[in-house]
């Protein structure tokens, strides 16, 4: 197919600078391998030695270890909950009118615009004063808090490209409003739903600022772990750690993508 | 905000089951920030994680040009970020939603995204190995020849803004590209039809179209990074500080929760100003987006 | 003017009338996508000043065609040359077309005559000529004074008006029209046609239009390009393409027809003879060329060229009545009959007694009087397509 010469230069270009901009943000994750596997502990590019050292310490670290642990009871309960209770208010923002519906999804949101930091102190002073210090219900309400505005997005989405016919078929076939919901919209909604408990969980995993101040030496969540561990000691342990979370989330949107589709859970495909 | 003809309760099956938890969740967070808000108003008390009786004298302090310097740095920072990013995100966004072979749209997306997924320790930790004094770039540096001495990129506004760019490029990638996607490819091509080559058919419509997306993308980057904490602790090591840093040192160095308290809400009411005034900028900018 | 007819052998050629003036020529155009061949060997010449229809079901590759035309496709193979220059290779903003999309592609951050004025803004004239120009265009689909509003505040017709202003202000050397109308209420429709064809008329510019609607093809062209497959079937006049289809497919595409099993009697000169019971109707030899006496044939009846047969009149058929469809103008009337290859004989009355003289359940003779038909070797070719004789046959 013959094209004019400048279109070709004008897609090549395009293409590098595509490309340049995928590589800086693939360079970190590159170079922290290239940390994770030397096998010396000062740094060095290319690395001198090869060794799997710096993961079997990383495991081996009870920090670490604990911190995971706590990171998978927080995250399994804070985004459980706000999967439920975000489900049902997007449920019913998209259905029902109902006073104050305005402002409570305002306040709902507003941790997309509220520094972390300042929600972490908040629950932290709460907490301290109803007694709660730093326990796991702290941590886990300030998750759900947390994560709630991408389960509302992500489950809004899903029912404003829900196809409302469906549940009035069954209906006029003789189903409840709760069997409707139950064996017609829950199950047509399930992907969305996923994906949201999805993005909640991984965030919550991950979530750092608040959980700084809300969690205590024995209810740290891994981020927590990883920080003070950064802190303190220069080896390339945090390395392995980090190689490990890279590998493990992109394979996890790479299946994401491919049974979801985070195009369009992500609202970026095309309208037509 | 009681509609004027209130529909029968029956009508909205389980309402108060699908309501309620969310109500109770907003008001945790109301309590949560309204414990910031009371905090900020009392004194400190030494020694003591407790506050005493009411006073202004947090506010009054944050006039210090110490803390104000903080303040307009945070801002600064800011704004560096989300115009890099925009400037960097655009293009890739662009890639993203005009190319038709799936896999190139799936690696662009998958490698956009899961820098959003790694959380920020992990982030920022692998901006510390790249731009250290014996990281990536200054070892590829020398060992080009390029430099005699290590670049100093640690502890720098420039390391900061870099790193958090990388932070805040999905979050404008994504919200640039459900914008982009949703313009329907005709305008171009009628743009075409009419005597537009390929560039300037995207700086007179596409460009214009895609303002809507621009702006949520600037705004949301804004907030982001106004949020960010490890990044600038880890990379600017007291050297360069946001607000969020000295929130930090405040409450958890000398345990003064509520001057802590009182540069949050002022953080607050900044990053409400700099949204407000974004959003009155945009009002004109939005008449262009399609409707 | 002589019938342009396609030899079955060399399908898709059209052949070049005389020293006509030609704007556009599309020479062997083949277009593939994958393992799909949209476009196969289309050879098409298309004169200045006419309105030529690309007509034919979806998937026929008219959209394709079109797109290649406007150049946001390139060819695999062949040629497009506008004006005498070849401009296969040129893209769509160099190449002087002007085209009105299915969905008008109105530019929503521009008003009215932003929006008719921007293939003037990118061709660099001064302010004050492009603001004449605009007007004038926008008097030319009788939109002035809505220059300053948006696409939005507009009606579909209105909308459609604007695109069509944007489109020709350029004075542009082919027009393109993508399905223009479809998106138009039944009712605006037919007066917009009318519109858009004296606008077209008034111009004298080149244009190239694409439609599945046939009703709609035969009331705008000066000729039709009938499609299917990625094959130009047949190109013709209206009238050449509904009274003498060239093949099957545009017979039963074009217009309802209906297809009776029939015989071949003998050939005199250019016609031959087709027995249909008692009835014989002469019709165009070419298609039944190769043929001997006696063979079988499926004879291309329309319905309004049927009549109940008069007593004395010779009886092609006999059936008896199973519906009505009552048209206002006229009743449609079906029958089941033996000699229909497929689904039920359709014939249109004028009047509507027709329901009370011949109700239901009645017995009929039905007769061709002096029907211009066509008929086609049995069993050739494509099954028959769409505009289906009463109640569908799998």
């Amino acid at each position: 197919m013959p094209r004019a010469l400048s279109q070709r230069l004008f897609a090549f270009a395009g293409v590098l600078v595509v490309a340049a901009i995928l590589g800086f943000l693939v360079l970190p994750a590159v170079v922290v391998a290239l940390a994770a596997f030397n096998g010396r502990a000062i740094l060095s590019f290319p690395p001198e030695t090869w060794s799997l050292r710096w993961f079997v310490k990383a495991l081996a670290y009870e920090d670490f270890q604990a911190g995971f642990r706590n990171g998978l009871i927080v995250t399994g309960w804070a985004s459980s909950i706000a999967l439920l209770v975000g489900a049902g208010f997007a449920f019913a923002l998209d259905r029902y009118r109902f006073p104050l519906r305005g402002a409570i999804e305002a306040v709902l949101l507003s941790p997309l615009v509220v520094p972390h930091f300042t929600v972490g102190l908040g629950f932290l002073i709460i907490a301290a004063q109803v007694g709660l210090a730093r326990s796991f219900t702290t941590v886990v309400a300030c998750h759900v808090v947390l994560v709630l505005p991408f389960v509302l997005r992500s489950v809004y989405v899903s029912l404003r490209n829900l196809d409302r016919r469906f549940e009035l078929a069954a209906a006029s076939l003789g189903a409840s409003p709760g069997k409707v919901l139950l064996t017609v919209t829950l199950p047509l909604l399930a992907p969305g739903l996923v994906s949201g408990w999805l993005f909640a969980a991984i965030l919550s995993f991950n979530e750092f600022t608040a959980s700084l101040f809300v969690t205590a030496q024995r209810t740290q969540t891994l981020p927590v772990a990883m920080y003070n561990y950064v802190r303190e000691y220069a080896d390339p342990s945090m390395a392995a750690l980090s190689v490990m979370y890279i590998v493990a989330t992109a394979t996890l949107l790479t299946f994401a993508n491919a049974y979801l589709g985070l195009g369009k859970v992500l609202n970026v495909e095309h309208a037509r | 905000m009681i509609p004027a003809a209130a529909p029968r309760v029956d009508a909205q099956p389980f309402l108060r089951a699908f309501v309620s938890p969310a109500a109770l969740c907003a008001l945790g967070l109301i309590a949560a920030l309204a414990a910031v808000l009371q905090y900020s108003l009392r004194a400190h008390i030494p020694g003591s994680l407790d506050a005493g009786a009411f006073t202004l004298a947090n506010f009054t302090a944050l006039l210090k040009p110490l803390y104000a310097r903080v303040f307009l740095d945070t801002v600064w920072i800011c704004f560096l970020t989300a115009f890099f990013s925009l400037l960097v995100g655009y293009p890739l966004a662009y890639a993203l939603v005009r190319t038709s072979n799936v896999l190139v749209k799936s690696v662009i997306l998958v490698t956009s995204v899961t820098p959003l997924f790694l959380g920020e320790v992990v982030r920022t930790y692998s901006w510390i190995i790249v731009l250290g004094n014996n990281g990536f770039v200054n070892t590829m540096l020398l060992k080009a020849g390029l430099i005699e001495r290590p670049l100093q990129l640690m502890f720098t506004t420039f390391g900061v803004v870099v790193a958090l760019v990388h932070v805040t490029l999905p979050v404008m990638v994504i919200m640039l590209a459900a914008a982009l996607a949703h313009i329907d490819r005709d305008y171009e091509r009628a743009a075409g039809t009419l005597g537009a080559g390929p560039v300037r058919a995207f700086l007179t419509v596409t460009l214009p179209l895609s303002t809507p997306g621009i702006i949520a993308g600037v705004t949301t980057a804004f907030a982001w990074t106004f949020s960010a904490f490890a990044t600038p602790q880890l990379i600017g090591g007291g050297q360069v500080n946001m607000v969020s840093n000295l929130v930090y040192q405040l409450g958890f160095a000398s345990f003064n929760f509520p001057f802590a308290a009182s540069l949050s809400v002022a953080g607050l009411a900044l990053t409400f100003a700099v949204l407000g005034l974004l959003r009155l900028a945009a009002r004109p900018l939005e008449r262009m987006g399609p409707h | 003017m002589p019938a342009e007819r396609m030899a079955p052998a060399a399908a898709n050629v059209v052949p070049l009338l005389g020293r006509q003036d030609i704007a556009v020529r599309l020479d062997g155009i083949v277009k593939r996508f994958g393992d799909v061949t949209a476009l196969q060997e289309v050879q098409l010449p298309i004169r200045r000043g006419e309105l030529m229809t690309l007509l034919g079901p979806s998937g026929c590759g008219k959209t394709t065609l079109l797109n290649l035309v406007a150049g946001f496709l390139s060819p695999d193979r062949g040629d497009i040359a506008i004006d005498g220059e070849v401009v296969t290779t040129v893209p769509p903003h160099r190449r002087e077309i002007g085209m009105v999309f299915q969905s008008y592609a109105l530019f929503p951050h521009m008003d009215v005559a932003a929006n008719v004025g921007y293939g003037l803004r990118m061709r660099g004239l001064a302010r004050a000529e492009i603001a004449a120009r605009v007007a004038e265009a926008l008097a030319l689909v009788k939109l002035t004074g809505l220059g300053d509003r948006r696409p939005r505040q507009l009606s579909g017709g209105q909308q459609q008006r604007v695109a069509l202003a944007r489109a020709l202000v350029i004075r542009p050397k082919v027009l393109l029209l993508d399905e223009p109308f479809s998106a138009l209420d039944k009712s605006l429709r037919g007066s917009m046609q009318v519109e858009v064809k004296e606008i077209q008329k008034q111009l004298g510019v080149t244009t190239i239009f694409v439609t599945h609607d046939q009703s709609e093809a035969l009331s705008l062209s000066d000729r039709i390009a009938v499609m299917s497959d990625g094959r130009i079937r047949q190109c013709g006049t209206p009238d050449e393409i509904y009274r003498r289809p060239a093949d099957r497919f545009v017979a039963s595409f074009v217009g309802d027809a209906n297809v009776l099993h029939a015989r071949l009697e003998r050939f005199e000169g250019a016609s031959a003879i087709v027995a249909l019971g008692a009835a014989r109707v002469a019709v165009p030899a070419d298609a039944l060329s190769g043929l001997a006496a006696g063979a079988p044939v499926d004879l291309f009846v329309r319905p309004e060229q049927l009549r109940i047969a008069e007593p004395g009149q010779a009886v092609a058929t006999q059936g008896i009545v199973a519906t009505h469809v009552y048209q206002g103008g006229h009743v449609d009337l079906y029958a089941d009959v033996a000699e229909m290859a497929h689904g039920r004989l359709l014939i249109r009355l004028p009047g509507h007694d027709a329901i009370a003289r011949w109700p239901v359940g009645a017995r009929i003779a039905v007769t061709l009087g002096d029907a211009e038909t066509v008929a086609f070797p049995r069993g050739a070719d494509a099954a028959p397509l769409a505009s289906g004789n009463g109640p569908a046959q799998t």
